[in-house]
């Protein structure tokens, strides 16, 4: 059996890029999040220069209030004498972090259970997919709110965990058509003939297959996780301990700065908002990478 | 009729998965930290009154009677008693659920309207600049985060320009004003709903411009519309009664799919503007530890989520002849 | 006065391959109550001509040169609004695919109301509807389905739907173009019987258009064989079909199976049709002709007269 034949999506990358490279919206979201993937880097920066710019602890000693831009502190600083362009910069290494491993997670997750219910079919695919519906039905926000209430105050990896296992239902939805398409194929049932178990065929012989495709959808898990992080962190349910920019935006809104701070106020709304488009972009342009090869796919049928 | 067996079913999907919600909150809550009594009876109340609710509630009883009690209480509104507010945590509710479902059913039907309305017009316009303008707006407002954006609005309409109330949902005055009709009152609360309104609207439709746009343009390829056209009817006509109505159905579809983020984004609208509203009050009474409160709203939540589920989903049964003969 | 006279028609496609020249120098003439058949394989161009006829081409198609006629007034120099006026009302079609030429959100019976409608603002809806159920009547659908939708029709009843709705304002030409192709065999004898009767009945004027010879040999009195958006043979349908002249005719008639004819009779077509962008001097047809003559593939083919009405575009003659 070919390898073209085994895993006709990976011959299709270089294609995609081309289609990619084509869209404009597309370029626009690669590069802002190339600059907040920076700003993500830098994070580390500011505090190794001065403990005073550490977003969480540092705090100037000649400043105890909130100040506007000023050399020293280029953003200005918050109520407690916090430099404000540090605590955006670890903003972004925390938004790229959650986002990140909750898209991860929950890809992972739904292509699972996605494999599973496309190959085992009727009853096993019946249940998981009812799962699937009662789960997307539900306002993860709301619902990790109520466990916060009854576990108490979450830590960022239980928020995460919980946001991927709140998104994987459109994930698997997805990955299970395919399985189910892609069962039909000659060289499954070769692997059957040869004996090969139901864990192998799903994970050795139909998860390549299917894995890109999981990852190209991505782009809108991450997004969802990180205002889903963001909104926590708002509302003061985020993790105490780390400096996100749904934190700040809290900070600024219960201490009453919102009308005298648009330093404050302004840039981590505008670094969430931005780093959603630009997912949201990228995630666009992937569609229309996507789709030309699903339609190739049929063809060769 | 097909269309009113797909009604029962879809009912009796609803009542299904409510009740897997309503079993999964009690598991949770018996297993949470701490013991159940301290999760439902206020430590402020008296022994006494204490000991009744415990057995109300049937907190001294094996769990499988429990869940039974649970069940019972459900159906007749008994929720226990909200440590905050010291009132029946079921008054609260009641009090609370018109004025959520007042924000949450105007912002969705003004989004959906207008998101459908925008999206025909920047499809019809394709490439040119209304539709790169409508397209543009569409991404970038669907994108702002929900808080800021409230809080912003807030800054610049409540407090520099002073136009709207940037809290609540009635003015004191009016509402203590013997003399004030109906019609006064009601003008002041749609005064407080204006800045709320506007930030949910602002949100959601520009996802429904876009899906709406990319459905007119596939729904114009259609081979009906070529027939329309042959007829010799004017392009207008045809945009609007043969491939508006058509294209029009996925946006349905997506107000369906996306219940789940808009409620989400009710909740935060309610909390930064206080809203006397069902989300918010979730919110408060999360942070404030007030767990009978806490799961009362979030069962509430769930069923308004799920019924508005299914009445969009029947909404598009109706307008799609296709399913319902 | 002939109904329809169309002289050297071009029309040609902007694609990103480039421009497609897919109908080049068409000419024919229609009278009144008078029937032609277009027969060639898909992509010879018979669809676009329809469309030309009808003001239907896509944003990216347009009419090169030549004049199509219609009752003596040139359609191409029509403003939008004179066209819509002649649109259903004077010319109508019957399109591929009937499956889905109805808008499936509306009742049928609406859908042919409106046709009415539009062009006659004297009749309120409910004549509109009256003249409705006489169509349906016409063509065979019981009345009671008038307010039924599109997907509750049958293949058939759509296509039928589809002809009552051509009907609808009496128009004086009918394009037909592939009506039967996603039918049965029975229904589409049915089908091509009734669009038979009704064109006595209403001395209807006929363009059909099929890939199906055999079809279009047996509804229309004039055929017209399409090869590569070129017209190469054009005659009443006696003598194309018992004296094919232009090579690939006869390569269309024996390609057809008939049922008394020896198996052995079969023969295709080789090679493939010609690139419409740039296409080839000489005759198109030449690269799979089974007997080319030496200036056949340099000179352009000029038109041959056979009979009083029969021409053929073969250098070979």
């Amino acid at each position: 059996m070919a390898a073209k034949e085994k895993y006709p999506m990976l011959n299709s990358f270089l294609e995609g890029w081309s289609i990619f490279k084509q869209n404009l919206l597309g370029k626009i979201g690669l590069v802002l999040l190339i600059i907040f993937a920076l700003m993500a880097v830098c994070s580390y920066i500011p505090p190794w220069i001065n403990p005073m710019y550490n977003p969480m602890t540092g705090v100037d000693p000649e400043i105890t209030s909130c100040t506007p831009p000023s050399l020293r502190h280029w953003l200005g600083t918050d109520f407690m004498g916090r430099d404000i362009l540090s605590q955006l910069l670890a903003g972004a290494r925390i938004a790229f972090m959650v986002g990140i491993s909750a898209a991860v997670m929950s890809i992972l997750l739904g292509v699972s259970i996605g494999m599973t219910a496309g190959y085992m079919g009727r009853f096993v695919d019946t249940l998981l997919m009812r799962l699937a519906d009662m789960i997307m039905v539900m306002p993860t926000l709301l619902v990790v709110l109520l466990l916060s209430a009854v576990f108490g105050q979450l830590s960022i990896w239980t928020i995460v965990l919980i946001i991927a296992l709140f998104r994987w239902p459109g994930v698997s939805r997805i990955i299970r058509g395919q399985t189910l398409s892609l069962k039909q194929r000659p060289f499954i049932e070769a692997a059957k003939v040869a004996g090969a178990s139901h864990f192998r065929i799903i994970f050795v012989h139909i998860m390549p297959n299917v894995l890109p495709l999981a990852f190209l959808f991505m782009t809108f898990r991450v997004t969802s996780a990180i205002i889903t992080e963001a909104a926590l962190a708002f509302l003061g349910f985020g993790d105490p301990g780390t400096v996100s920019w749904g934190m700040m935006l809290q900070w600024v809104w219960k201490t009453g700065h919102m009308f005298q701070a648009p330093y404050w106020l302004l840039p981590p709304g505008i670094c969430i908002s931005l780093i959603t488009l630009s997912f949201y972009m990228l995630g666009r342009a992937m569609d229309e990478v996507l789709d030309p090869r699903l339609r190739k796919e049929d063809q060769t049928d | 009729m097909e269309l009113r067996r797909y009604i029962v079913r879809r009912m009796i999907q609803v009542i299904i998965i409510f009740f897997v919600i309503l079993t999964v909150l009690f598991l949770l809550f018996r297993w949470a930290p701490g013991d159940p009594v301290s999760m439902m009876v206020d430590p402020d109340m008296t022994q006494e009154d204490a000991e009744i609710l415990i057995v109300q509630l049937g907190l001294d009883q094996p769990i499988g009677v429990q869940y039974f009690i649970y069940l019972k209480n459900f159906f007749t509104g008994h929720f226990g008693f909200s440590f905050h507010y010291g009132e029946p945590v079921v008054d609260i509710i009641w009090n609370r659920l018109p004025n959520t479902i007042l924000l949450f059913t105007t912002s969705i039907i003004l989004s959906a309207f207008v998101g459908v309305f925008l999206g025909k017009i920047a499809s019809w316009h394709k490439g040119k600049k209304t539709d790169s303008l409508m397209t543009i707006g569409a991404l970038v407002t669907h994108t702002l985060f929900l808080p800021w954006l409230a809080l912003i609005l807030i800054w610049v309409f409540g407090y520099k320009f002073g136009w709207f109330p940037i809290n609540g949902m009635i003015s004191e005055e009016v509402w203590l004003d013997p003399e004030a009709g109906f019609i006064a009152k009601a003008i002041d609360v749609m005064y407080h709903m204006v800045l709320p309104l506007f930030t949910l609207f602002l949100i959601h439709f520009g996802a429904y411009l876009l899906i709406m746009r990319s459905s007119m343009l596939e729904t114009l390829k259609e081979d009906y519309i070529l027939t329309a056209r042959a007829k010799g009817l004017e392009e207008k006509m045809i945009r609007d009664h043969h491939a508006a109505p058509n294209a029009a159905l996925p946006v349905v579809t997506s107000v369906g799919l996306s219940l789940a983020f808009s409620i989400n984004g009710g909740a935060l609208t309610e909390t930064v503007f206080t809203w006397p509203g069902i989300g918010r009050e979730l919110v408060s009474s999360v942070s404030q530890n007030d767990y009978p409160l806490a799961l009362a709203c979030f069962l509430m939540i769930a069923g308004v989520v799920l019924v508005s589920n299914l009445v969009v989903d029947v909404l598009y049964a109706y307008l799609d002849p296709r399913i319902r003969y | 006065m002939a109904l329809l006279e169309v002289e050297n028609v071009s029309i040609g496609y902007n694609t990103k391959k480039g421009y497609l020249k897919a109908v080049e120098g068409i000419s024919f003439t229609l009278e009144e109550g008078a029937s032609l058949g277009f027969v060639g394989e898909s992509g010879c161009g018979k669809t676009t001509i329809g469309m030309a006829l009808m003001g239907l081409l896509p944003p990216n198609g347009s009419v090169r040169e030549g004049r199509i006629l219609f009752e003596g007034k040139n359609t191409l120099r029509m403003s939008d609004e004179e066209i819509r006026k002649i649109r259903w009302r004077k010319m109508a079609m019957i399109f591929q695919a009937a499956m889905n030429a109805l808008n499936p959100v509306q009742r049928v019976g609406n859908q042919i109301a409106e046709a009415i409608l539009i062009h006659d603002s004297s009749v309120g809806k409910e004549e509109a509807m009256g003249q409705v159920e006489d169509l349906f009547e016409l063509v065979g659908i019981p009345r009671d389905r008038l307010r039924d939708y599109p997907h509750q029709y049958s293949g058939g009843m759509k296509q039928r739907a589809v002809i009552a709705m051509a009907l609808a304002c009496h128009p004086k030409l009918i394009i037909a173009d592939e009506p039967t192709t996603a039918l049965d065999v029975i229904v589409q004898s049915q089908i091509l019987g009734e669009i038979k009767d009704l064109q006595k009945e209403f001395n209807l004027s006929i363009i059909f258009i099929s890939h199906d010879i055999s079809i279009v040999a047996d509804m229309c009195k004039d055929i017209g064989v399409m090869y590569a958006g070129q017209l190469v043979e054009f005659g009443p349908r006696k003598e194309v079909f018992e004296s094919p002249s232009h090579p690939y005719t006869k390569a269309l008639l024996s390609s057809f199976p008939t049922v008394t004819g020896k198996k052995s009779d079969l023969i295709p077509i080789p090679g493939e049709t010609p690139n419409l962008v740039v296409p080839p001097t000489g005759c198109r047809f030449c690269d799979r002709c089974s007997g080319p003559g030496p200036s056949c593939k340099t000179e352009t083919p000029a038109w041959v007269e056979i009979g009083p009405r029969h021409k053929t575009l073969c250098c070979r003659r």
